[in-house]
């Protein structure tokens, strides 16, 4: 199959995908508030008639329910998801303003997480039945299932109050300017710029909440790897490689290692969309100024419209992000090109 | 008999399940007989005694009111699993019932109800339960509604694989030959052949199902602030961050749970899987 094809069907069922996920938020905003207009506007602007009037009128409360979800999507393509009831701000403009720090956390966590995790599944693999390999076992283990908040609590505590390693809550410290806005992620405006002591001062409040979202994804990784790895090192071409007297590193890291990655790529999609959601507990214990935070303020002072633009927000991202690794697939899994 | 000896064999192998084992069982202790094993009360407020550390008179320390964290973490338990109970029985039955309907039903059925599944799979669990919880107002019962409405997913998925399977089986060929109808073939043949491994499934989400109830409690979505409820009691603990004891109590007793099941379900995993024995 030609790359345009490839590309071109992928996106066409991203579509009634993106349409789906619309209908269920717009259902959702409607149909479970006993009261859309009382769950979508601040507290004092209910007794006041013209305001009332005019929500209904913009997304046409008095039409039928079909309508209204063509009136929401309406509003939707022009970038209106409402006004957050807490900030007073258009959503989207909020969710802009939020959405870099959590992409910079989430973007990171990744990386921590697939370092971690393929270094963990190899080690796993090669020694099988080792120390090694029972020891990576277990943390795999404890990775998945050890409850993110409480690690971040922990690390916290440990790390950043009690021994002073790493940088403790926020994006910076106090005293470090903010460098210019280009890309919006700290670490990478402070590198283009050429702020050194900011990019330090970046980097050192992002680790800590990226090594405890990082575990979750790193035990994830490690398993698959570990397995994957182990399937391939006993396929004939890895034999094969090993007889034309190839040492072994290399047998791992180009034969082996290329192939036992492929199920790790399928899964980053999905693991990113589950970073993005772990991130809302994540940074709200961080108090990391992302898109989080904002669901996480929003949920306790009960900002519904600033709700449902996140949890909108963070599905397309996950369809956009499984988009992307249907991307990658193409140029990794060679099998595609010839289906 | 030799299977029961075989079992405890491997039992023995995978020493996590026996682990994760006497953790449940000892919580399902704790709900019962919280009240005789809780030294204080645990809503009875102490203010000479607030803020104190783990010492001989409060094991596990007080809290900003001078209430017991062990007798609040104990009754804690009372609140917690009986949620995530609730809401796996409700996710099985629903799930079940979707997931049997799109597999029996098949063609245009199948296709919707699996592309809705899908849809439901696109959003952040927590974060579609943080909307719906905060669209019905913040109580325990609502946040287990969100929760059932979030998570039947898997459920349907898993059911749907095995009423497929079991649908081409000469027991149901037969059974259809016979004269049964759809509804007497799905609930009569297919449920107790198609039920086990669903149950197995749910079983082995309640660890999952409490920590996503507990991280609604911790979002403020749960029970009102001085509830004993376990995300309750760490979000409240957070605003004390240098009293850990206010925070680590609570946060290892859904950790101990969760991890728990994960442990059991990981060890049956490696016990059920011929893969793992070479």
């Amino acid at each position: 199959m030609p790359f345009y094809k490839y590309i071109l069907r992928r996106f066409l069922f991203a579509i009634p995908l993106v349409l789906g996920i619309t209908v269920i938020a717009f259902l959702i905003a409607n149909a479970v508030p006993a009261d859309p207009i009382n769950a979508n506007l601040p507290q004092n602007a209910l007794g006041n008639e013209r305001l009332v009037n005019a929500f209904r009128e913009k997304w046409g409360l008095d039409e039928p329910l079909h309508i209204q979800y063509l009136v929401y999507l309406g509003n939707l393509v022009r970038g209106d998801m409402g006004e957050s009831i807490k900030t007073r701000n258009p959503v989207a403009s909020d969710l802009r303003q939020f959405l870099p720090a959590t992409i910079e956390l989430a973007s990171f966590s990744i990386v921590v997480g697939l370092v971690m995790g393929i270094g963990f599944g190899v080690i796993s693999a090669v020694w099988r039945r080792s120390f090694h390999d029972y020891a990576v076992r277990v943390f795999a283990l404890i990775g998945v299932s050890f409850p993110v908040f409480l690690l971040a609590l922990i690390g916290l505590s440990l790390f950043h109050a009690q021994l002073g390693w790493f940088s403790g809550p926020g994006r910076l410290g106090f005293l470090t300017p903010k460098p210019p806005h280009i890309t919006g992620l700290y670490t990478i405006d402070s590198l283009l710029t050429g702020r050194w002591s900011t990019f330090r001062d970046a980097l050192s409040h992002l680790i800590l909440p990226s090594l405890v979202l990082g575990s979750y994804v790193a035990g994830i990784i490690t398993r698959i790897t570990r397995s994957s790895l182990l399937d391939v090192l006993g396929t004939d071409y890895v034999r094969t490689a090993r007889s034309k007297g190839q040492i072994e590193p290399l047998v791992v890291m180009r034969h082996a290692l290329s192939n036992a990655l492929i199920p790790v790529v399928t899964m980053l999609g999905v693991l990113y969309g589950n970073l993005l959601a772990g991130a809302v507990l994540i940074e709200a214990i961080f108090a990391w100024p992302g898109i989080g935070r904002y669901a996480f303020r929003a949920s306790t002072s009960q900002d519904f419209p600033a709700i449902m633009g996140v949890s909108m927000l963070i599905a397309f991202i996950y369809v956009v992000a499984n988009f992307v690794v249907d991307f990658l697939y193409f140029f990794l899994d060679p099998r595609i090109r010839y289906t | 008999m030799a299977d029961a000896s075989r079992f405890w064999g491997r039992l023995r192998k995978n020493p996590e399940v026996l682990l994760g084992l006497v953790v449940v069982l000892a919580w399902i202790v704790v709900v019962i007989f919280a009240p005789l094993l809780a030294p204080y009360d645990p809503l009875q407020q102490n203010v000479s005694d607030r803020l104190q550390p783990p010492n001989d008179v409060y094991l596990l320390g007080t809290d900003e009111l001078g209430r017991d964290i062990l007798s609040r973490v104990l009754y804690g338990a009372r609140i917690t699993i009986p949620a995530g109970l609730v809401v796996i029985v409700v996710n099985t039955v629903i799930g079940w019932l979707i997931g049997a309907i799109a597999g029996f039903a098949g063609g245009a059925w199948d296709e919707a109800m699996m592309r809705t599944t899908e849809l439901f799979m696109a959003f952040p669990t927590i974060i579609l339960a943080m909307a719906i919880t905060a669209a019905l107002g913040p109580d325990i019962r609502n946040a287990v509604i969100a929760l059932v409405i979030v998570r039947w997913t898997d459920y349907a998925r898993l059911t749907r694989g095995l009423i497929i399977q079991a649908k081409t089986t000469e027991y149901v060929e037969a059974a259809r030959s016979l004269g049964a109808g759809n509804i007497y073939l799905l609930f009569r043949t297919l449920l107790p052949n198609s039920v086990a491994p669903v149950l197995v499934y749910g079983s082995l989400d309640i660890g999952n199902a409490i920590l996503l109830f507990a991280g609604l409690s911790f979002l403020g979505l749960g029970p009102e602030p001085s509830s004993p409820e376990w995300g309750r009691m760490i979000s409240v603990g957070v605003s004390f961050f240098d009293q850990w004891w206010m925070w680590l109590s609570p946060g290892l007793a859904v950790a101990s749970f969760v991890m728990a099941f994960n442990f059991i379900g990981d060890g049956l995993r490696d016990m059920l899987d011929p893969r793992s024995a070479t």
